[in-house]
């Protein structure tokens, strides 16, 4: 081996032992997301109800998850609206709140929960949507994270 | 009036006093109570919060936390048909919530001190490594030559046509 290749050789080593040296100190999340979702009865991806009674409450999962890189305080909250209720990944929607579940997860922890709905208004076409917000304890509040789901029901009165 | 007699009136008194009271209420938890224990919670995650970022493990703060809402909801739920459990639910989550507030700044600590090891750690294995891989570099030629020397000194060198 000539005296070039050695010194490149000694050089590829040193850096990728000191790459393993300072990896503990490193960064870990580069991409912090949240995660939300609605299961059906059985807690998988489907099986949803189209249809309700008034004050009859029927049982659907959610499912938060949290890559943020530290311990976040969700709030999960379920509108009932209807097809004109705006909402969006920037705006919630402005709709009357039927149910609300808090829960603080640590990073790379997910939880599924259930939620016993109930809808007091009939009608065709409503809109149940579920959002997701997070406690800023930089400002006090609560702030929307710009993900939501929706589910279209049937409500009858009886 | 006989001593038994007295004794009488003293227990119907009693009896028609306790019937006049009617059942005994406690009164549901207002939505200030209930904001205050949720108030508390939120104080209480804040400070977790900034106990993992100093470093620490703060899975057992989580946990009390989860259970410190799970009382709040409740609570809530409750309220109506059992409000006097209603505010014992709320008392309890509020203390849990204090509890939190006063274990998270040890946790921080431990954490902060814990994190300066392992970044010490780290920035002197590197430093050891490169110091290593400088020496080698330079002295490893030299250092290569002598140890072959010193294990081959009782080597007798022959001509190969001697």
């Amino acid at each position: 081996m000539d005296k070039e290749t050695a010194a490149i050789a000694l050089v590829l080593i040193t850096v990728l032992a000191v790459f393993a040296a300072v990896e503990p100190i490193l960064p870990a999340n580069n991409q912090p997301f949240s995660e939300l979702g609605v299961l059906g009865p059985s807690q998988t991806i489907g099986g949803y109800p189209t249809s309700a009674v008034t004050g009859h409450p029927f049982l659907l999962y959610g499912y938060i998850g949290d890559h943020e890189g530290l311990s976040s305080f969700y709030q999960l909250l379920v509108k009932a609206g209807n097809q004109t209720t705006q909402v969006s990944n920037s705006t919630s929607a402005q709709a009357p709140v039927i149910f609300s579940y808090s829960h603080v997860l640590e990073n790379n922890q997910t939880t599924t929960f259930p939620m016993n709905l109930t809808v007091s208004s009939s009608g065709t076409n409503v809109r149940l949507i579920f959002e997701l917000w997070s406690y800023d304890t930089a400002n006090s509040s609560y702030v929307y994270t710009g993900l939501w789901n929706q589910l279209f029901l049937n409500v009858t009165s009886h | 009036m006989s001593r038994s007699a007295g004794l009488l009136c003293l227990v119907l008194v009693l009896i028609a006093l306790g019937l006049c009271a009617g059942p005994v209420t406690a009164a549901a938890v207002t939505p200030t109570q209930v904001s205050s224990a949720t108030g508390a919670i939120q104080s209480a995650f804040a400070s977790t919060l900034s106990a993992e970022k100093s470093g620490g493990n703060t899975s057992s703060l989580v946990a009390q936390l989860n259970a410190a809402i799970q009382l709040v909801q409740k609570a809530e739920s409750e309220n109506a048909t059992e409000p006097a459990q209603a505010a014992a639910d709320l008392q309890n989550a509020t203390a849990i919530a204090q509890s939190v507030m006063a274990e998270s700044p040890s946790v921080g600590q431990a954490g902060s001190a814990a994190r300066q090891t392992t970044e010490a750690t780290s920035v002197g294995a590197a430093s050891v490594i490169i110091l290593v891989a400088a020496l080698t570099y330079i002295f490893g030629g030299r250092a290569y030559r002598m140890a072959w020397l010193r294990t081959h000194r009782d080597y007798v060198v022959r001509p190969a046509n001697g």
